[in-house]
């Protein structure tokens, strides 16, 4: 198997995966990062989600061979103040596409400190929340900071 | 002491007669209004797990030596196994073992529709599994396929007998009303689409299995499991701490878990089965389509004297007919009601509850006739509604009914009206809807918990349920810190897992909440009781005077007032085990939710295209345990329903029988960027004759009026009739246009006329 | 399976290009694709905004953030899928995916996988093609085609330079590619030519991330305003004024599409002018 080096959460990787394996499988499966949901495993969900150099991508359907860049997952944002932001606006019910929305979101706030709620909807639209936690979502990200 | 009772037992609208053995619940119903915890807002106590990413969902269980599972689904939307060889697929690589028809519960020689389950394969990665399915031979005879809902009930093909209703003199109430409406509506169906999708890992430890698995009902698993495999229901264990929604569509255990379960037992291994999205989308159930062909007719002054309707659900190849009836038969006082509910059984997925089944889509239809009935009474939909109030169900009183303050809390969101119209502009055109909601949500016994407290002082809350993502666990902790004066961070919650804990009842028909938490508030009674024995013989004081307040153990007088774990440090390794049961439900009373939304809308009548700008919701469900909670319950369930009103809808090729939208991008769930400016109110009154807790559950009542409201706000804004849902933008324009013409014609008969 | 990361443009050798893998990546795992060799085309393509010239490798993502891209295809790629998809797929791949056609993704024998009939035109078609719908009633799903059909755009391929709408072809029954890219052929950059103003209008059944019911973008150069569609025939469509409509051959299901791109087409061509 070829061999893969990445770099997750500030940390180097080694380790080996089949050409056609997804970043998800690799996190998951082969680093025991399962934080990161897979919810479609195609791409249209947003479970999944990830950053590569801070921008939120797709890891079910990226091959993780094809990765240039630090990869940063839920693991490594548990303390971000968003996760605090999330939890009092319960901006959470099942949950399993909350890490996805951390990822996405902390990605936003990065590139804008302060986002209007037209930015929110234009940047979070790509992860769907099956319990509709959408309003609640959207009241954690203006008020990410506290 | 414990009591045998016969009583009606009802769950997602279904009812039976069932024997009880229940307990009595003694205790007083605390006063109305916020208390110490219990009406304040709560975080969820599993908040930072799930945001974290640290909560392990049973798609996060990884056992040594584990495989995985793929599941062999039918093409033919009706056919039958001839012959099936499994001999090329257990050669494949990484195989371990496989499964034919009758192998296990839910693999069948006859598929009823297209997706479902007939053989599986287990192997060392999901991918060979998945394989393997290919060398899987097997010679189909096809059978005849019936699709349409319509042909299965000119045929009388049906899941079940036909249900009907009947009261009063429908024939002649009808004939002597002054004014009559007559409308066809349809429903589309559609999907759970839960998160994570159905699986589960089973386990067998010697001779008992474990299952861990996404589920709405640990106990119903435990014992389907138990059934199938012969064995006593004890050896099944079954767990799910964390789930990543259900919603009604994992309320029994699935081919996966049997599956998973027999393909363990014969390979010695751990086996995981879970379903992929496009399964999910295909084979894990929906909420049925329904065709509603209805009538009511009133006196001038609004009264409604004749209710009438024949409802088809195409129930398809499983599952029940729901009570699409329920809202015509229940939400008005009518004396003159003929309902039927047909089950058409036909080649297509079966249906599996889905968030109040049976009523959100007979609310969309009866909700949308009351308001053509009162535009030809030329009445104002809300004032029809408070005419037509009904002030017991059909005779039997309700447990509490607080529809009318629902109607006083709408009635500033409905006064926005000539406003909202104003602010029409170009082509988009804006107006306001309303319907109205009645459901179920009592609750019922069996359910129990435990309670434990040490020398610490802290309380944990042993409970076999599960929490689907409602929040039910963060309100059990309220309830019983509230219960014991104690603050809630002083209380631990234990649930998922039958081997650790007793019984509570599914999560489904809005029902965890009302059935498990008076059963946590005497479990937790069952403890300060014993605390305040322990505090008088220590104090030498007599009980009545003592209380626990803010975790102080105080004295009526005042003169003590020390600490819970000054007290309870006598204890050392000693503990105080508390128990607790749901009592029985009122006898004689119907137990009932009602609310009440009101939508704002925008209609761009050149593109069909419908924007809902704002919905106002308002419920009546008995005490509210956490506001927190329950505002995100109401959110997410007008969101579901706008959803299911607007954009999504379940499609099957019409030559085949498959589903063509099994993926996400084609299932068009509501994004963050479609949900409108949503308001939450509550009337937030203690049912006073439902348990110590006097609340009702939550989870499905905001979902059922919100297709209405909105079809009901198209209708202010454009003057069109929608008959469909979802709304799509073809049905939008259609109704434009039938609208149009409508007008056209009504000129021309003024012209006419004079 | 095998990934080449290419240097050179004959590393291709019948291999796979995968640049973002959005569409190339659920193609394979479906059994649309096949191939043993991936080659990541990164390398080789350009990337980057240089005034006219699109390097074929910009995200959909760059290029809604850059003020200095005509307005509708800036509009076209904020509207297109999801934020992550915009953020992964390259322009080059987006004017080559497949149709979301859903008897052509789960791979029943239809007309574009060498079949003998279009099931969507006896089935469910309600989001399929009002235009040239005979052979194959797919519907091109790409908002950026249409964008850059209307902004009069070129391609650079490896092999040639050609007109947007030379990169396109109705299916037929001799061939049924979509696309008239040879084996081996990549696009490398696009020109755009300067436009006086550009639209891009969208109907979608949610607010975002949903492809095209109907997309319609102009763009108006000195007198001439041209007007081109997504989601309404099985490749990009050029429309001749907007009484082309009345020519649509629509579907019983599709029959509203035309009454939104009526609409639509008159909003944009009022908004260019």
């Amino acid at each position: 198997m070829p061999e893969l080096v990445l770099t997750v959460n500030g940390g180097r990787r080694s380790l080996d995966a089949p050409a056609g394996m997804s970043l998800a499988q690799v996190l998951r499966e082969q680093l025991g990062l399962t934080g990161t949901k897979v919810a479609c495993n195609e791409g249209h969900c947003g479970a999944c989600t990830v950053q590569v150099d801070g921008v939120p991508i797709l890891s079910c359907i990226t091959l993780a061979h094809m990765v240039e860049g630090e990869v940063t997952t839920i693991e490594g944002l548990r303390e971000h103040p968003l996760v605090a932001a999330f939890v009092r606006a319960d901006a959470v019910q099942c949950g399993f596409c909350t890490p996805g929305q951390i990822v996405s979101a902390a990605a936003l706030v990065a590139a804008r400190p302060e986002p209007t709620v037209e930015e929110i909807r234009q940047n979070m639209a790509g992860n769907i929340c099956r319990c509709g936690t959408y309003p609640r979502i959207e009241e954690a990200i203006l008020q990410w900071r506290g | 002491m414990a009591r045998l009772i016969r009583t009606e037992k009802e769950v997602e609208g279904r009812f039976e007669e069932v024997w009880l053995v229940v307990e009595e619940d003694p205790l007083e119903q605390w006063p109305e209004g916020p208390l110490d915890v219990v009406g304040r807002p709560a975080e969820r106590l599993d908040g930072p797990a799930r945001v974290r990413g640290e909560a392990r969902f049973t798609a996060d269980l990884r056992l040594p030596g584990m495989l995985h599972a793929a599941i062999l689904r039918s093409p033919h939307a009706h056919a039958r196994v001839r012959r099936i060889d499994l001999a090329r697929a257990l050669a494949a690589p990484g195989v371990r073992g496989a499964l034919g028809p009758g192998e296990a519960k839910g693999l069948d020689e006859e598929a009823g529709y297209a997706g479902a389950p007939v053989a599986a394969v287990a192997a060392d990665t999901f991918a060979q599994a998945r394989a393997a399915l290919h060398a899987i031979d097997v010679d189909w005879e096809e059978l005849e396929v019936v699709l349409d809902p319509q042909e299965a009930v000119a045929r009388e093909q049906f899941t079940s007998e036909p249900a009907r209703h009947e009261r009063g003199d429908f024939d002649r109430a009808l004939a002597e009303a002054d004014v009559v409406v007559e409308s066809t509506y349809r429903t589309a169906v559609v999907l759970h689409n839960s998160m994570e999708t159905h699986q589960a890992v089973c386990e067998w430890v010697g001779d008992t299995l474990d299952v861990h698995i996404s589920t709405q009902y640990i106990w119903g698993v435990r014992a389907e499991v138990a059934e199938a495999f012969g064995m006593p229901a004890d050896k099944v264990r079954v767990v799910c701490e964390f789930m990543g929604g259900g919603f009604g569509s994992k309320n029994s255990a699935g081919e996966y878990t049997f599956v998973a379960a027999e393909l363990a037992r014969r390979t010695g291994r751990p086996v995981r089965c879970a379903l992929t999205r496009r399964e999910e989308n295909t084979a894990a159930g929906n909420r049925n389509a329904t065709i509603q062909k209805l009538v009511a007719g009133a006196r001038s002054d609004g009264t409604i004297v004749a209710l009438g309707g024949e409802f088809v659900n195409a129930v398809g190849w499983g599952g029940w007919s729901t009570m699409t009836d329920g809202p015509m038969r229940m939400l008005y006082a009518c004396d003159n009601v003929r309902t039927v509910c047909y089950g058409a059984k036909i080649n297509a997925p079966p249906m599996k509850p889905f968030r109040a089944p049976g009523f959100v889509e007979g609310t969309f239809g009866l909700e949308c006739l009351i308001d053509e009935l009162a535009a030809r009474l030329e009445l104002d939909p809300l004032e029809l509604r408070r005419r037509n109030h009904a002030d017991s169900n059909n005779g039997t009183p309700y447990s509490s009914k607080n529809l009318a303050a629902c109607h006083e809390l709408a009635q500033k969101h409905w006064d926005r009206r000539r406003e909202v119209r104003a602010r029409s502009d170009g082509t988009w055109k804006r107006g306001v809807g309303l319907a109205s909601q009645i459901w179920f949500g009592g609750g019922g016994p069996p359910s129990y918990a435990w309670t434990r407290v040490g020398s610490d002082a802290r309380i944990t809350v042993v409970t076999a349920m599960q929490d689907l993502g409602t929040g039910t666990g963060t309100a059990m902790a309220q309830i019983a810190a509230e219960e014991l004066g104690v603050s809630l961070d002083r209380v631990e919650v234990v649930l998922g897992d039958s081997a650790r804990g007793p019984y509570a009842t599914l999560s489904a028909g809005s029902s965890t909440l009302p059935s498990v938490g008076p059963a946590v508030r005497a479990a937790a009674a069952d403890v300060k009781r014993q605390i305040i024995e322990i505090a008088a013989q220590r104090y030498d004081l007599e009980e009545r005077v003592l209380d626990i307040r803010d975790g102080t153990i105080v004295s009526a007088d005042g003169n003590l007032s020390v600490p819970l774990e000054e007290l309870l440090g006598v204890l050392g390794n000693a503990q105080i085990l508390g128990k607790g049961a749901r009592g029985p439900n009122p006898t004689g009373m119907s137990v009932n939710t009602f609310g009440m939304q009101v939508a704002e809308v925008a209609v761009d009548v050149e593109t069909g295209e419908v924007r809902v700008e704002r919905v106002a919701a308002v419920h009546d469900v008995g005490r509210v345990v956490n506001p927190l909670g329950a505002r995100s319950q109401v959110e997410g369930g007008i969101i579901q329903g706008i959803g299911h009103t607007l954009s999504e809808v379940r499609l099957l090729d019409p030559g085949t029988g498959r589903v063509l939208t099994t993926t996400l991008d084609s299932y068009r769930m509501p994004t963050i960027a479609d949900v409108p400016e949503i308001v939450c109110e509550f009337v937030d009154k203690p049912d006073a004759h439902l348990t110590s807790l006097g609340s009702k559950g939550l989870g499905e009542p905001p979902i059922v009026p919100t297709a209405a409201a909105i079809a009901n706000a198209i209708r202010d804004a454009t003057g069109a009739d929608v008959h469909e849902l979802p709304i799509s933008r073809e049905e939008m324009l259609r109704a434009l246009r039938e609208a149009e013409q409508r007008a056209r014609e009504g000129a021309k008969e003024k012209v006419g006329a004079r | 399976m095998e990934l080449v990361r290419a240097t050179s443009i004959d590393q291709l050798d019948g291999g796979i290009p995968v640049h973002g893998g959005t569409e190339v990546v659920p193609l394979l795992r479906d059994g649309i694709m096949h191939g043993d060799t991936l080659v990541d085309v990164r390398g080789i393509v350009p990337r980057g905004i240089d005034g006219g010239r699109i390097g074929a490798g910009t995200t959909l993502a760059e290029l809604a953030a850059d003020p200095g891209v005509p307005a509708a295809l800036r509009e076209a790629c904020r509207l297109a899928a999801s934020p992550q998809l915009r953020s992964m797929s390259s322009v080059g791949g987006n004017l080559l995916q497949s149709t979301r056609c859903w008897y052509w993704r789960q791979r029943y024998p239809c007309r574009l996988h060498g079949g003998d009939r279009c099931h969507a035109r006896d089935g469910e078609h309600r989001e399929h093609a009002i235009f040239a719908n005979g052979f194959c009633a797919s519907a091109h799903p790409s908002d950026v085609a249409a964008a850059l059909l209307a902004l009069g755009a070129r391609l650079r391929t490896s092999r040639r330079e050609l007109p947007l709408g030379g990169l396109y072809r109705l299916p037929d029954e001799r061939d049924r590619g979509t696309t008239t890219l040879a084996p081996g052929e990549l696009i490398l950059e696009l020109e755009l030519p300067k436009v006086d103003a550009s639209v891009y209008l969208k109907a979608m059944d949610r607010r975002r991330w949903a492809f095209p019911q109907v997309g319609v973008a102009a763009a108006r150069t000195v007198g001439e305003t041209r007007i081109a569609l997504a989601g309404v025939a099985p490749v990009p469509w050029l429309l001749d004024g907007a009484e082309a409509l009345d020519l649509a051959t629509p579907l019983p299901r599709t029959a509203w599409k035309v009454d939104v791109a009526r609409a639509l087409v008159r909003r944009a061509v009022e908004s260019v002018s």
